[in-house]
């Protein structure tokens, strides 16, 4: 069968505005970049959530930017533009309402056509993404992309630079937002607390930080720029592959469990190149107000001092699960490498070791929209070095019996090229595809 | 020392001068009837009877006399012109979704004018020097990237900003839309068909004898012209009301090109729109806020460079934009003058008058190089309502007039919180004086606005009653972080 003719591309239409703070901010004011901050610069989250169209009746473009307004004036750094300090060229933020930059586009399937042939390049129409630079002043930060279905359902593509904060979030920001939608007449907001910077103690001795590692200079066009192609691909788990897992690996939580499975799988395709040392990012437990901005995310790095490939899955399990509050906690030595400098040296986080994001308790299925949740959120990393990045997303699961099929998480993986076809063999055998 | 007490005496001699002239008729008449009353007592009441018995009064004279009086008095209230009251006006106050702070207009500026960096550092300038601030709105379909001025946005802006105002009026006032008589709406550049009057008279079922008029092309100075169409037609009708609503719509005239001439207004232009309800009517004289004196309009288009010096036109690549000549400020001031000569005569105390007469013999007579007396405006007026046009029109003004701060104030801060919003800037700036609550029964308000053509058009209003501060309107939320200092040059 001819498919039918087309004239424009799957998501058309699209139209460009700002939106920024209802409320003036206030001249000079600035937002300083913390050194944990900056070696985040040339990574990017870009989340989508898809919604039906029962969840959008009755809301329109208008009302979602009017309730944005009202956000932001709360989020008003979201809404600022980089600027070089004039002494030491550090970036730092100036909050002048610019805005965040709104994107509207249309796409002819439905939500549900969407879905069954969704994959990362096609997703990538419904996020507008532009690096940050040349020009750093006139690089908005943020970008949300609202794209309207054939069926009336939406989806919600936000592309978020990494220097603002964490995917926790950036899951608060648009949690946020979905409750201003729901009462767009209230002004009045929780306040938004106070940034915790992260304290800057010098580490016991001052060794280099693990997790981050340091790149050529990027100058101010902040793309990070891989010695290969990196291919994003994913897939779920469900309950049935959980239960499996569960059965070979004694009493560890689910998260490090998956990612043994993973580390030994990647550790086999990279025969001879074994990842030894792994990050791992998860939720601050003391950072769980919603309302705070700012990469406060554990990060914390493992390593092996066995062979990772031939190794026991519960050895593996048991190394990431012991770790926890442990002395690897990089987070203040990355402080500290980062402002020994000054914040002059570019650093990348996600892909410098093989990273893996524990991201189920980022509260991704908290947004509704008349009350409805989302039908799917995908998060995903933009920038990823070569070592690779594994985000563990939840899924919405039914409170009925479960059954065995059902998808329980969604493991998201950004790796170079040519391991992705070894990978996706590997796992076959495990057996998880 | 001497310096002070020089021109403290000076100041002395100046208010006795005034005191003097201004009170002349009442100076004399007090030794007239002192004399009058002592030659009365002088004579005695004998003497005074005697007197009244000597004129003879017969019926006819008596009859006469009263006919006589009763007849003076009968002409004089019937060619009276009637009193034009303004009960109330309403300003739109655009929503925070169209807000425009600077960085975001420069930022579209630069994707919108990608090819031409020349011409985004110019607006750059002006919006530096501009006198704007961080608030001022506009319509939604200019918030794209580009823009998107389709026909639909401009009716829908229309609606949105004359429909709020007049709610806002219809609440204000208690006004039935069954009770308009006359309704005027001016808009220079946008003109649809059927007109924005007609959709007024759609949207709130108007009566089919309504007399209604849609001004258009006529500049930012249209909407005095509106008041002063309204007090005509309301000295022909009798126990009138009449709606008169005042706006600019920006979507269709949104320049789109790169020549600077006519960037200009896209940096200085903004949303806004004001809805005002006169009224003839006897019953409306307790409640009135504003009682309407005098109305100057004086038109320089007779004047070639007058006439050109704000033309709408096309540019090389066939953009439609409002180029505005370099002479704009010389031909403002001229115009000023011309209105001002008109004007002065009529408002002016009898102490002002009679010395820029002295000077002007002087001139003409003994030597043309004295300076032209410049009439103390102050004198003839407490507020001063000069149309936001620009930072420079204010300038200009200010100086030309003689005024200080505080009478500009209302003008500056509606450029800052508002911008140049055309023909209803001056009813923002009436309602910041009302909003400071400056007003006062008795207070004379001077409304000045320049228009293209080139037009300058002067309202004189007296206070009917002071005006309480006012709960809700365009400056209610903000009122309290007014009057901001505007520096000269904002780095953006």
């Amino acid at each position: 069968m001819v498919p039918p003719q087309q004239d424009h591309d799957l998501v058309y239409n699209l139209r460009l505005s700002s939106v920024g703070p209802g409320c003036v901010t206030g001249s000079d004011v600035v937002h300083d970049l913390s050194g944990l901050d900056l070696t985040m610069k040339l990574h990017y989250l870009k989340a989508v959530y898809f919604f039906s169209s029962h969840a959008v009746e009755g809301l329109t473009i208008m009302n979602m930017k009017e309730a944005m307004f009202y956000l932001l004036n709360d989020y008003y750094i979201t809404c600022g533009r980089i600027k070089r300090s004039e002494s030491s060229g550090r970036p730092y933020i100036k909050c002048n309402d610019c805005g965040i930059r709104f994107v509207e586009g249309v796409c002819d399937e439905t939500v549900d056509e969407w879905l069954e042939t969704d994959d990362d390049s096609k997703r990538n129409l419904l996020v507008y993404h532009r690096a940050i630079g040349p020009e750093l002043s006139f690089s908005p930060l943020v970008y949300l992309q609202v794209t309207q279905f054939k069926c009336g359902g939406i989806s919600l593509g936000l592309s978020w630079a990494h220097i603002l904060g964490d995917a926790f979030s950036v899951s608060n920001f648009i949690n946020n937002w979905g409750q201003h939608m729901a009462m767009v007449n209230v002004n009045s907001s929780p306040a938004l607390a106070p940034r915790s910077l992260t304290n800057t103690a010098k580490p016991e001795a001052p060794s280099e930080p693990l997790s981050a590692k340091q790149v050529n200079h990027v100058g101010d066009l902040w793309v990070l720029a891989n010695n290969c192609k990196m291919e994003t691909f994913s897939f779920n788990l469900t309950t049935q592959h959980l239960s499996n897992l569960q059965a070979k690996i004694g009493s560890v939580s689910a998260f490090d469990s998956i990612c043994a499975l993973l580390w030994r799988a990647i550790a086999k395709v990279r025969e001879g190149f074994e990842p030894q040392i792994v990050t791992v990012c998860r939720k601050d437990p003391c950072h769980d107000d919603n309302n705070v901005l700012g990469n406060n995310q554990i990060i914390r790095t493992i390593k092996a001092s066995f062979l990772v490939g031939e190794s026991d899955l519960n050895k593996l399990a048991t190394l990431i699960a012991n770790d926890q509050g442990q002395v690897c906690d990089e987070r203040n030595r990355i402080e500290a490498a980062v402002e020994k400098d000054n914040g002059s040296t570019d650093y990348i986080v996600y892909g410098s070791n093989l990273t893996f994001v524990n991201l189920e308790n980022a509260g991704l299925y908290e947004l509704e929209l008349n009350g409805e949740k989302p039908k799917l959120a995908y998060y995903s990393i933009q920038g990823v070095g070569d070592e690779g990045a594994v985000l563990i997303l939840p899924l919405p699961h039914g409170s009925a019996a479960e059954n065995e099929g059902e998808p329980r998480y969604l493991v998201n993986l950004t790796l170079p090229e040519g391991q992705v076809f070894k990978l996706k063999a590997e796992l076959k055998r495990a057996p998880l595809l | 020392m001497p310096h002070f007490s020089n021109s403290v005496k000076l100041k002395y001699v100046k208010l006795g001068y005034q005191y003097l002239v201004n009170h002349i008729l009442t100076l004399t008449l007090i030794p007239v009837m002192a004399g009058v009353l002592i030659e009365v007592l002088r004579l005695g009441p004998a003497e005074i009877v005697n007197l009244w018995n000597s004129l003879h009064f017969d019926l006819v004279q008596i009859l006469c006399s009263c006919f006589f009086i009763i007849f003076v008095a009968t002409v004089y209230f019937m060619s009276k012109p009637r009193s034009i009251y303004l009960v109330d006006y309403a300003c739109y106050k655009p929503p925070v979704t169209c807000r425009v702070p600077f960085a975001t207009f420069m930022e579209h500026s630069r994707l919108n004018l990608s090819n031409n960096p020349k011409s985004v550092e110019f607006q750059m300038r002006i919006l530096e020097r501009s006198g704007l601030g961080e608030e001022t709105c506009l319509p939604p379909a200019i918030h794209y990237i580009p823009p998107t001025p389709t026909m639909e946005a401009a009716r829908g802006e229309a609606e949105i900003v004359i429909f709020s105002a007049m709610d806002s009026l219809f609440k204000k006032t208690g006004l039935k839309p069954k009770d308009i008589d006359i309704l005027i709406v001016n808009c220079s550049l946008f003109s649809p068909t059927p007109s924005l009057s007609a959709m007024v008279i759609n949207k709130y079922k108007l009566r089919s004898n309504i007399k209604s008029f849609n001004l258009s092309g006529m500049g930012c100075s249209a909407g005095l012209i509106s008041i002063d169409l309204a007090r005509d037609l309301l000295q022909v009708h009798p126990n009138s009301n009449a709606v008169v609503v005042s706006t600019e719509i920006i979507t269709p005239n949104y320049y789109q090109g790169k020549e600077r001439a006519m960037l200009l207004p896209n940096c200085l232009f903004r949303m806004g729109g004001a809805a005002i309800l006169l009224s003839n009517r006897r019953s409306e004289r307790r409640r009135a806020k504003y009682r309407l004196v005098h109305v100057v309009r004086t038109h320089k288009g007779a004047d070639d460079k007058a006439y050109r010096c704000v033309f709408e036109e096309e540019d090389k690549e066939g953009n439609v934009g409002i180029s505005l000549s370099k002479d704009l400020m010389a031909i403002a001031g001229e115009a000023l003058k011309s209105n001002i000569t008109t004007i002065g005569p009529l408002v002016l105390p009898a102490s002002e008058q009679l010395l820029f007469l002295l000077t002007l013999i002087g001139r003409k007579i003994f030597n043309p190089k004295w300076k032209p007396y410049i009439p103390d405006f102050k004198q003839a007026f407490e507020h001063f309502c000069i149309h936001a046009g620009g930072r420079a029109v204010i300038d200009e003004l200010q100086k030309n007039l003689q005024l200080s701060a505080e009478h500009v104030e209302a003008s500056r801060m509606t450029l800052h919180r508002f911008g140049n919003t055309s023909s209803s800037s001056l009813w923002y700036e009436m309602s910041y004086i009302e909003a400071k609550g400056r007003m006062k029964k008795g207070d004379r308000v001077w409304q000045i606005a320049f228009g293209s053509g080139f037009k300058c058009n002067s309202a004189v209003w007296k206070c009917n009653r002071t005006i309480k501060t006012p709960k809700d309107g365009p400056w209610a939320d903000c009122i309290h972080r007014y009057p901001v200092h505007i520096p000269e040059v904002v780095k953006l």
